[in-house]
């Protein structure tokens, strides 16, 4: 035995962990107590390991959902209402820039904006938030709808509006086409399931 | 517990839940919620703060779909949510540790050492609440100490001297054998 002493019950966790030093790797081959120790330790957590589960007395799912669905309410109007700002932070932008901006910009610009209210209004009779999607539809779903979000984050910062009108044209018609491409999808859905 | 649910599975139905599809999101719920009440059971006093846990973990999953990247196991993930809210449940309630236990188990007051010979089930319920914790999170759930350290607001030091204090007791409950 090293030292006079035995492990301590840190330095044998440590040790049960595959992080023990050098000195108690050494004494536990030499100690037969502190080898069954070791040994015990690792029992005991085979042991908690295996203790059986436990099934929650209540289901809470119903509660879950109705929060899900107020959340996903919630989203709903916080887009809607960010849309509608955008719009007019745009609108509101190129009153005051009206006199500097090329008139073809602005002819550009209110055609993006058209097309984009005008896919909304599309999508929207669809109720997206009703239907069922499969995982593969699903994925592509979530990813048009973050991109969707990006696209309305930068339409919502006034200050690269103010900064580059050309690029807001662009935002826009980036919007109608993620939109369009929404709708696609949710249509392409609908054709399959026959609804 | 490890993830009982296929990476490819997990990245499916969690686009699936995010863009609204409510089925998908009671197939997470139904996936998950046996062990995240287990491990709140074991985290927290009751059966029915651990239900209490169950509910605000999944609520906290609904509104964090989109922070999971599928890039690690959802179970880990859901995990975290549970742990951290059965240990935000203990701070917010400022549970004070059983304090006559020290004495008891150590035998200062009769100056004994007598096995209680629980089994593990009982000797585990028995521990104060934050060393049944980190013997929890280590032991079972896999968490080394840096992680419970942080999770739980505590030095790595501490969650070491927790851990080999909370197997001192076990020993002595369960008798030197372990043969729970």
């Amino acid at each position: 035995m090293s030292d006079g002493r035995h492990g301590t019950s840190e330095e044998l966790l440590a040790l049960r962990d595959g992080e023990g030093g050098a000195w108690v790797r050494e004494h536990v081959a030499a100690c037969a107590a502190c080898a069954a120790e070791l040994e015990r330790l690792e029992q005991v957590r085979s042991q908690l390991r295996a203790l059986p589960s436990f099934a929650p007395p209540r289901d809470r799912w119903p509660v879950v959902l109705e929060a899900a669905r107020r959340d996903r309410r919630r989203r709903r109007e916080a887009w809607s209402a960010g849309v509608l700002a955008a719009a007019a932070v745009v609108v509101l932008s190129f009153a005051v820039f009206r006199h500097a901006a090329a008139p073809p910009q602005d002819a550009a610009l209110r055609q993006a904006m058209a097309e984009s209210q005008a896919m909304e209004q599309v999508f929207r009779s669809l109720h997206p938030d009703q239907r069922a999607l499969t995982g593969r539809t699903a994925g592509v779903v979530a990813d048009l709808e973050d991109r969707l979000a990006q696209v309305d984050a930068a339409l919502n910062d006034p200050s690269a509006v103010r900064a580059d009108p050309d690029r807001v044209a662009e935002l826009w018609r980036q919007r109608a086409g993620l939109l369009s491409a929404l709708v696609d999808v949710h249509e392409t859905r609908a054709t399959y399931a026959g609804l | 517990m490890t993830d009982t649910l296929p990476l490819a599975e997990a990245r499916s139905l969690v686009a699936r839940a995010r863009a609204g599809d409510f089925a998908a999101l009671e197939q997470l719920y139904r996936t998950y919620e046996r062990p995240v009440y287990t491990l709140a059971r074991r985290l927290t006093r009751s059966p029915e703060d651990a239900e209490d846990v169950l509910q605000e973990t999944f609520l906290e999953v609904c509104r964090s779909l989109r922070q999971w990247r599928g890039e690690g196991s959802l179970w880990g993930w859901i995990r975290t949510i549970a742990a951290s809210k059965a240990l935000m449940r203990y701070r917010r309630e400022k549970l004070r540790e059983w304090e006559p236990l020290e004495e008891e188990v150590s035998g200062a007051r009769s100056g004994e050492d007598v096995p209680l010979r629980l089994d593990l089930e009982a000797a585990l319920a028995r521990l104060p609440e934050r060393s049944r914790t980190v013997v929890w999170l280590h032991d079972v759930e896999g968490y080394t100490h840096e992680e419970i350290a942080e999770l739980m607001g505590m030095t790595t030091s501490f969650s070491k001297s927790q851990l080999a204090r909370a197997h001192e007791r076990l020993r002595r409950w369960l008798g030197a054998g372990a043969d729970a």
